[in-house]
């Protein structure tokens, strides 16, 4: 049984449920009523109503796990630099579970503040570019399968979009369009500046990042991630593609924007870079956001070259996947709280000429070993 | 050429990862932070720190000195009825205004007053700020810890039984003590030089009369002021003296100043003050107390 089948299920005994209290109903009242009454709970036991709560109900697991998910990142992304930095980190708040509640608490904290916009801001797009940010992150985890099983396909027989890969990525380069936006509504120097850098340093990180994805299509043969992970049974694909696992992993924390990369944010420089105008809840989405994009990419590196979810079978498949993720996301954490930040002139440098040679390299070792038929 | 080396990925990425990884291995499995929760644990304070005062009731003498040398105003001398003291003067503390320099435990010449470790002072009342002396009464805090003030072994003098034999004065190895005669009184007292003075002991070993005896003295770290008497305006009354918490001044007759009664009787003599400088803490009570203008002493308000 896959999710769709799941959560079929679920809305398939939901709308029954209420049909019969519905068509109970319905007696009480005249027949013009009662006829009324009997079409509307026909269209809601109809298949085409079903297909659709369905997904709809497959997006709120979705949107639920990967919330809770967000929630352990933010935690371990506070524990991991406070020790590091050889403090406690969040310590009271949920004492049991190791202040795992803090970030709740904060949430709250945010909930309850004011929104201001600025006087002179572009109020639209000010408003609407926290919404294309986390949008745009949220979707990305749409189309990345935990499992065989556990992802949002597109058909009851469990048929998964053909290219998810390719619209995971394209997912995540919508965000450099939100920040530009939210740079330049907002009407301050130092956000247009972030917003500026965000667009610069997307031009150094995304080849790289799309040829070294590029790789691992062509030696799978898919863009498809159901078969991508299938492909990498045998030998998982950053043993043969390391350069280009390592060349992927540092273009995705560029991608994410976290400490060595993250330009537009830079707290030395621009006060809070691009988020300097955004208080309240908004500020707390993107933060949130942040860990969302850094789930993802952990998925997303997961699905592409630790082999997706395979692993010895004491621990069921999506656990396994969860591992890898959290893996990689504390690998990123580690190298976060490790190296300074670089300037953005270094980021161009570092992109053109360091990053693209060597996923140009990856990729002709990717097309070797699919020509020598390794693969 | 520059002789720099060219950072490389080792030098920029892996050697920090490696830095903090071992940060990481011994705060979270070796180890703990380095972080002190507060309200559950607290730090360490050193004995230097300087939080609420504590007041030794058997050592103050009341002199004044810490409520003359605050900056902020912030002492006072309260009269308070001890059982065992009887009526005394000690000082209370106001919290709200003092600024823990700690100048009032440093000016004590009696090193009654210490400055403890204690720091949660906050109150939602600024009257409870307002500490008595009562309040900061702790008269066993000085045995708790080795105090840290310089002090020495001088001769302190009691006038009263010295006979002015002179015996101090040539056995003093450092021939630091002088005998001087006292105006109009006819007799001597042995000034002790205590700069050159180097706690032998002898002066006080060979005194008949036991008068002279080696106290250990607290060293000042404040230059303070010291009285001098102007003897034409001198009544004899004897009030400095009983003022003097150090009971540094003594009353001496003056032979041949006494007038004769209507029965042809001889009164009793005038007297006179005297000075004993080693025993003066400086506090300037003398001198404030003087009706007579009869006592000199620069630098202290009347």
């Amino acid at each position: 049984m896959n999710l769709y089948q799941f959560c079929y299920g679920i809305v398939h005994w939901l709308v029954g449920l209420v049909n019969n209290i519905w068509y109970w109903l319905g007696d009480f009242l005249p027949w013009y009523f009662g006829d009324l009454f009997t079409a509307i709970g026909n269209f809601a036991a109809s298949e085409g109503h079903l297909w659709f709560m369905t997904l709809l109900v497959e997006s709120v697991v979705v949107v639920v796990i990967a919330l809770i998910n967000v929630l352990n990142f933010l935690w371990i992304f506070r524990k991991l630099s406070g020790r590091i930095l050889d403090f406690y980190g969040p310590y009271y708040v949920g004492y049991r579970i190791g202040g795992w509640l803090q970030n709740l608490a904060d949430g709250m904290k945010l909930f309850i503040k004011e929104i201001i916009v600025p006087t002179k801001a572009d109020r639209l797009g000010f408003l609407l570019a926290p919404v294309i940010f986390v949008g745009s992150s949220l979707t990305i985890l749409a189309v990345i399968p935990f499992s065989v099983d556990f992802g949002i396909s597109t058909s009851e027989s469990g048929e998964y979009v053909s290219a998810g890969a390719l619209f995971a990525l394209a997912a995540f380069s919508i965000a450099p369009f939100a920040i530009l936006l939210a740079g330049w509504s907002s009407n301050n120097k130092y956000t247009l500046i972030g917003g500026m850098r965000s667009a610069a340093q997307m031009m150094s990180y995304e080849i790289p990042l799309i040829l070294c994805a590029a790789s691992v299509f062509l030696l799978a043969g898919s863009f498809n991630f159901v078969e991508i992970v299938d492909a990498q049974s045998g030998i998982w694909f950053f043993i043969p593609l390391f350069i280009g696992f390592v060349v992927f992993l540092i273009c995705l924390m560029a991608e994410v924007e976290i400490i060595p990369f993250d330009l537009p944010e830079a707290e030395a420089e621009l006060v809070e870079g691009w988020t300097t105008e955004y208080g309240g809840m908004r500020f707390g989405l993107f933060y949130m956001t942040t860990a969302v994009r850094s789930y993802a990419g952990g998925a997303l590196a997961t699905a592409l070259f630790l082999g997706g979810w395979h692993g010895p079978s004491f621990l069921p498949d999506e656990i396994w996947f969860l591992i890898k993720a959290y893996i990689v996301f504390t690998v990123f954490m580690w190298l976060t709280w490790s190296v300074p930040r670089i300037r953005i002139d270094q980021m161009l440098v570092f992109g053109w000429r360091r990053l693209l040679p060597l996923a140009v390299l990856n990729l002709l070792i990717a097309a070797a070993l699919k020509s020598g038929g390794w693969f | 050429m520059d002789d720099r080396r060219k950072p490389r990925t080792t030098g920029v990425v892996l050697n920090p990862m490696k830095r903090t990884g071992k940060q990481l291995v011994r705060t979270l499995i070796l180890g703990k932070p380095n972080t002190v929760l507060y309200p559950e644990e607290k730090l360490d304070l050193p004995q230097v720190y300087r939080g609420k005062h504590a007041l030794d009731f058997k050592k103050c003498i009341g002199c004044g000195n810490c409520v003359v040398v605050c900056p902020n105003d912030c002492m006072w001398l309260e009269k308070v009825e001890d059982p065992e003291l009887g009526k005394i003067e000690r000082p209370g503390v106001d919290l709200g205004r003092c600024m823990f320099c700690g100048f009032c435990a440093e000016v004590c010449p009696t090193v009654a007053l210490h400055m403890t470790t204690e720091f949660e002072l906050a109150d939602s009342d600024r009257e409870n700020l307002r500490l008595s002396p009562l309040d900061i009464r702790d008269d066993s805090f000085g045995e708790t810890f080795v105090e840290e003030r310089e002090k020495r072994l001088v001769p302190v003098l009691d006038l009263s039984k010295c006979d002015g034999c002179e015996k101090c004065a040539g056995e003093c190895p450092e021939m630091c003590i002088a005998m001087m005669p006292i105006e109009n009184t006819g007799r001597k007292k042995p000034e002790i030089n205590l700069v050159k003075c180097k706690s032998h002991g002898k002066c006080a070993e060979t005194c008949p009369e036991k008068a002279l005896t080696m106290t250990e003295v607290y060293e000042s770290y404040f230059d303070m002021p010291e009285p001098k008497l102007i003897l034409d305006n001198c009544s004899g009354c004897g009030l400095c003296a009983r003022k003097c918490p150090s009971e540094a001044i003594y009353m001496l007759e003056m032979p041949g100043t006494e007038k004769t009664l209507k029965n042809g009787k001889k009164g009793k003599p005038k007297k006179r003050a005297v000075f004993v400088l080693e025993k003066c803490v400086g506090c300037g009570r003398c001198y404030q107390a003087c009706k007579f203008d009869a006592i000199d002493m620069p630098g202290v308000r009347k």
